[in-house]
C-alpha cells in the first residue's frame, strides 16, 4: 500500500491545496454549526465558548421568525410553481421555431440576463418602477392612473421577485431541456407523423415525455436552493417599507448574526434551514422515483 | 412540406411570443444607456425611451472621475484576474490527480469532496472561520475561500477522464512527469473546458457584491458591484460626487445642476454591466457547452 501512494506521490500533491482549502472552508465551518448550541462572541474560538444547550433556538417563540418564515415559503412556492415550468414552456416554444437563425438569437439574447449581478437586475428594476420617473409609472401616469411604488410595496414585492426572477434565469434554464429534446430519436417524430398526429399531439406524446427524466433530475437538484431564497436578490431589493413580507430566513441570519452580532441564535435558524431543504430533496427524490421510476439516487 | 393554415398561425404565435421576450430582455439595457447619455435634469422630466433627447457624456465623466469607482474598479479587475486563474489551477490540479482512477483512496477523496457539495456549515460559521484566519477585511478573502470548486472539479474530472488513456500511457512510458502529463497533453486538450469553467469563474468574480458587502469593512477593498448595491439605496449624491477628483472642475463647469441621482445611477450600472455585454457574444458557444458537459453527463 505504501509503495502504491508513493508511486502516485506528485498526484496527491496535486491535489493537496484542494483537500486543504476544502477542510479550511468547508470542513471546519460544518464543524462551527455547534455554535448553534453556545454562547459565542467574536473573540472566543468555536470550540472554548460555553454550551448553552437549546437556548438560541429560543427564536422558535418569537413571532417574528414564523412571519419570516411564511414569507420564505411564499416565495419558494411561487418560484417553483412559476419559474419551475417557465423554462420547459419556453423550451418548447423555442424548439418549435423552424427559421434556425431565428432560433440561435432568441436563445443568446434569453440567455443573457443570466450574466448579470442581481445588483444590475435590482438597476434596472429600479429604473423601470421608481415612483418619480421610472419607465412603468410614466405610462400609467400617462393613462390617466396613480403612480405605484412597486419598490416600497407589500402587495407589488412578491410578483416583482418572482418576475425578475423569471426574466434573469428563464433562458438559462432552458439549456438543458432544449438539449434533452435534442437528444429524442426522430424516427419517432416520423412514425406519429404517419400516424397522423399533428404538432401539438406530438409535443404532448412525444417531447414531453423525452423531457421527463431532466424535468425531473432539474426539480431535484433546485431543491437545495428553494429554501435558500435568494438573498443575493432579496436583500438589495429589500428595503423598510416592504420589510414584513421581503424578509426571509437568508437575511434573517444575515441581519441577526453579521448586523446584530446574535452569532449562536444565527447559527441555529441556518441549521434549521439546511435541516429543512434536506428533507425537502429526500422527499422529492422519493417523489421522483415512485413517479418517472428513477431518482437521483 | 405543405404547412396548415393553424400550423403557420402557430408559427407566428411562437415568433411574435419570442420576439417579445428578447425586446424584454434587451430593451432595459437601451434604456439604461439613453437615461445614462442623456442629461439628468432632461431625463427627470420623462419622455427619454430609447434615444438620448440631450445627449451628453458629462454622467460618464462624473463616473468615471471619482475616486471610490476608480478604486473599485481596480479592485474588481485584480480579483477577477486572480481569482480565475488560481481558482483554474487549483480545481484543474485537483481534477487531473483525481482522474488517475487506480489512484490509491481515491474513492476516500472523491467522497470528501462530494460531501461538500451536499451539506454546509451555513454563513455564520463560515464567516467565524474567516474570522479565524483574519481573511475578514483582507483581499484575499475574495480569492481564497473560492479558489477551488467541487462543482467545477468533477466537471473538469469526467472532462480529462474522457481523453484517451494511450495519450497518457505513451507519455508516461517515456518517463514523463505527471506534472509534464497535465502540461503537454491535458491542457491543451482541455482548452475548450477550461475556456467555458474560466469563464463562469470570472462572471462570479465580476458579479460577486456580497463579499465585500459583508466581509469587507474597508471601503478601499470594495468590488465595483458592492458599490452598486451601497449606492442602490443612496438618496442623495454624497455617496458618488463625496471623494469625486474633478468635483472642482464640476464645480467650475457648474454643470452639477444638470446631474440627476437617476443619471448618474444608470452611468454606474453601464459602467459595470459593459465588460460583461462586451465579451458575451464572443464566449458564448464555450459556456453552453461547458453547461451541457457539466450536467447532462455529469
Amino acid at each position: 500500500m505504501l509503495a502504491r501512494v508513493a508511486k502516485y506521490r506528485w498526484q496527491y500533491v496535486m491535489i493537496a491545496p484542494a483537500v486543504v482549502l476544502l477542510f479550511l472552508f468547508s470542513y471546519i465551518p460544518m464543524a462551527g454549526i455547534q455554535v448553534a448550541f453556545k454562547d459565542f462572541h467574536l473573540g472566543y474560538t468555536i470550540w472554548n465558548s460555553p454550551w448553552v444547550g437549546w437556548d438560541n433556538f429560543s427564536f422558535l417563540q418569537d413571532e417574528q421568525f414564523w412571519v419570516v418564515v411564511k414569507n420564505t415559503l411564499w416565495i419558494a412556492v411561487l418560484k417553483l410553481v412559476f419559474g419551475f415550468p417557465a423554462p420547459i414552456i419556453l423550451a418548447l416554444l423555442i424548439n418549435e421555431v423552424r427559421h434556425s437563425k431565428f432560433k440561435h438569437f432568441v436563445q443568446s439574447v434569453s440567455y443573457l440576463p443570466h450574466f448579470f449581478s442581481w445588483i444590475v437586475v435590482a438597476y434596472i428594476l429600479q429604473s423601470m418602477l421608481t415612483l418619480d420617473g421610472g419607465l412603468v409609472n410614466q405610462f400609467i401616469t400617462k393613462l390617466g392612473g396613480n403612480p405605484i411604488f412597486f419598490l416600497g410595496s407589500t402587495d407589488w414585492f412578491r410578483p416583482m421577485i418572482v418576475g425578475s426572477g423569471l426574466w434573469k434565469e428563464v433562458g438559462w434554464n432552458t439549456i438543458l431541456y432544449l438539449a434533452a429534446i435534442t437528444t429524442i430519436d426522430p424516427q419517432q417524430y416520423e412514425a406519429a407523423k404517419v400516424e397522423g398526429a399533428g404538432r401539438l399531439a406530438q409535443i404532448r406524446n412525444i417531447t414531453i415525455p423525452g423531457m421527463l427524466p431532466t424535468i425531473s433530475i432539474v426539480l431535484i437538484l433546485s431543491m437545495p436552493s428553494l429554501i435558500a431564497v435568494g438573498m443575493d436578490q432579496i436583500y438589495p431589493l429589500m428595503n423598510p417599507a416592504n420589510q414584513p413580507v421581503a424578509d426571509v430566513l437568508d437575511t434573517y441570519i444575515l441581519r441577526s448574526g453579521l448586523q446584530q452580532g446574535y452569532f449562536g441564535m444565527a447559527t441555529a435558524i441556518g441549521l434549521l434551514s439546511s435541516a429543512i431543504s434536506l428533507i425537502l430533496v429526500l422527499i422529492t427524490n422519493q417523489t421522483a422515483k415512485r413517479i418517472n421510476g428513477e431518482g437521483l439516487w | 412540406m405543405k404547412q396548415s393554415t393553424s400550423e403557420k398561425v402557430g408559427q407566428l404565435l411562437i415568433v411574435l411570443l419570442l420576439i417579445l421576450l428578447c425586446v424584454s430582455v434587451l430593451y432595459p439595457f437601451l434604456y439604461m444607456l439613453a437615461i445614462s447619455l442623456n442629461v439628468g435634469s432632461d431625463a427627470a422630466k420623462g419622455g427619454v425611451y430609447l434615444w438620448p433627447r440631450k445627449f451628453t457624456l458629462y454622467n460618464f465623466q462624473v463616473v468615471l472621475g471619482n475616486s471610490v469607482i476608480q478604486h473599485s474598479y481596480l479592485i474588481t479587475i485584480a480579483r477577477t484576474i486572480i481569482g480565475t486563474v488560481s481558482g483554474l489551477l487549483i480545481t484543474l490540479l485537483a481534477a487531473f490527480g483525481l482522474s488517475y482512477r487506480v489512484l490509491p483512496l481515491r474513492r476516500t477523496l472523491l467522497g470528501y469532496v462530494l460531501i461538500t457539495m451536499l451539506f454546509n456549515g451555513g454563513l455564520i460559521p463560515f464567516y467565524i472561520q474567516l474570522h479565524e484566519l483574519s481573511l475578514l477585511n483582507s483581499f484575499w478573502v475574495y480569492i481564497v475561500p473560492s479558489a477551488f470548486s467541487a462543482w467545477n472539479m468533477f466537471v473538469m474530472m469526467k472532462f480529462i477522464q474522457g481523453i484517451p488513456d494511450a495519450l497518457v500511457e505513451s507519455a508516461e512510458i517515456d518517463g514523463a512527469h505527471p506534472f509534464r502529463v497535465l502540461w503537454s497533453i491535458i491542457l491543451p486538450l482541455s482548452k475548450p473546458m477550461l475556456a467555458a469553467l474560466g469563464l463562469f469563474t470570472g462572471v462570479f468574480h465580476w458579479n460577486d457584491w456580497f463579499a465585500g458587502a459583508f466581509f469587507i469593512s474597508d471601503q478601499n477593498l470594495i468590488p465595483v458591484q458592492t458599490f452598486l448595491q451601497q449606492l442602490l439605496s443612496a438618496q442623495d449624491m454624497s455617496t458618488v460626487l463625496g471623494s469625486n477628483n474633478n468635483i472642482e472642475a464640476l464645480a467650475r463647469g457648474s454643470m452639477m445642476a444638470n446631474v440627476t441621482l437617476m443619471s448618474i445611477k444608470m452611468a454606474v450600472v453601464m459602467v459595470s454591466a459593459l465588460p460583461i455585454l462586451c465579451v458575451y457574444p464572443f464566449l458564448q458557444k464555450y459556456f453552453v457547452k461547458g453547461v451541457l458537459i457539466g450536467s447532462v453527463k455529469g
